[in-house]
């Protein structure tokens, strides 16, 4: 059934209940706010590679996120079994894995959070935000080098 | 907030499941050890806040979608 749903960049949406994304933890900082969708504009019938995780409660929430692949394609966060359990039965075909991104006014200065990952179950429709116990992984991860590469290596397809 | 005096290799003990124990004092520093189930999700608290931090400041950017848009394409 679709709903309408008030967002922070794309005006109301209607929005198919079935893309609700239920977070029980909350995210860090917003703990109270649970339910969550993934926004984006199609280009060409594709899905670019940034998406807004938009609050479904509140409209002025609403995070840019990336898959974590394109800037380090060997992302591997090792995440505690139990903090990610009532996510249920997660495998390579239902698993999404997202991370924020913060954009400051110096766009050279644009970082991801890799060392606290957005984990989504895509078939039960279940997230949640988790601290990686990699110590490599950093908050402010700053990637406009290796976002030019990935844009690079994009373009030469 | 409840303050206790706890020597080396003495615990407190939290509810009925978790165990903080005092391991070693260096100067100004104090080691714990934490035996609490592992669905309880323990953090230094620094790296706590600079999540909650990091996430505000995703959300709260002053560069508008299109322009965010426009370096990823």
């Amino acid at each position: 059934m679709d709903m309408l749903v008030k967002t922070k960049h794309f005006g109301e949406v209607e929005l198919d209940e079935n893309k609700i994304i239920y977070f029980e933890n909350g995210i860090f900082g917003f703990e109270d706010c649970k339910s969550f969708t993934i926004l984006y504009n199609e280009q060409d019938g594709k899905r670019p590679d940034i998406s807004w995780l938009q609050s479904i409660d509140e409209p002025a929430l609403a995070l840019p996120v990336i898959s974590p692949f394109i800037i380090k394609p060997d992302y591997n966060p090792v995440i505690e079994d139990e903090l990610i359990k009532h996510l249920e039965n997660l495998n390579e075909s239902n698993i999404v894995v997202l991370v924020s991104v913060t954009v400051p006014s110096d766009i050279k200065n644009i970082s991801a959070n890799l060392k606290a990952p957005f984990i989504i179950n895509s078939e039960l429709k279940k997230g949640a935000q988790v601290i990686a116990e990699n110590s490599e992984y950093e908050i402010k991860h700053y990637f406009y080098e290796e976002l030019q590469a990935y844009k690079a290596a994009k373009e030469g397809k | 907030m409840l303050a206790l005096s706890r020597k080396v290799n003495e615990s407190i003990v939290i509810g009925n499941d978790i165990e903080i124990t005092v391991l070693e004092v260096k100067g100004d520093q104090v080691k714990l050890g934490i035996n609490a189930p592992k669905a309880v999700p323990i953090y230094r608290k620094e790296i706590y806040l600079q999540i909650q931090e990091s996430n505000k400041e995703a959300v709260n950017t002053d560069v508008s979608v299109e322009a965010i848009k426009k370096l990823f394409d």
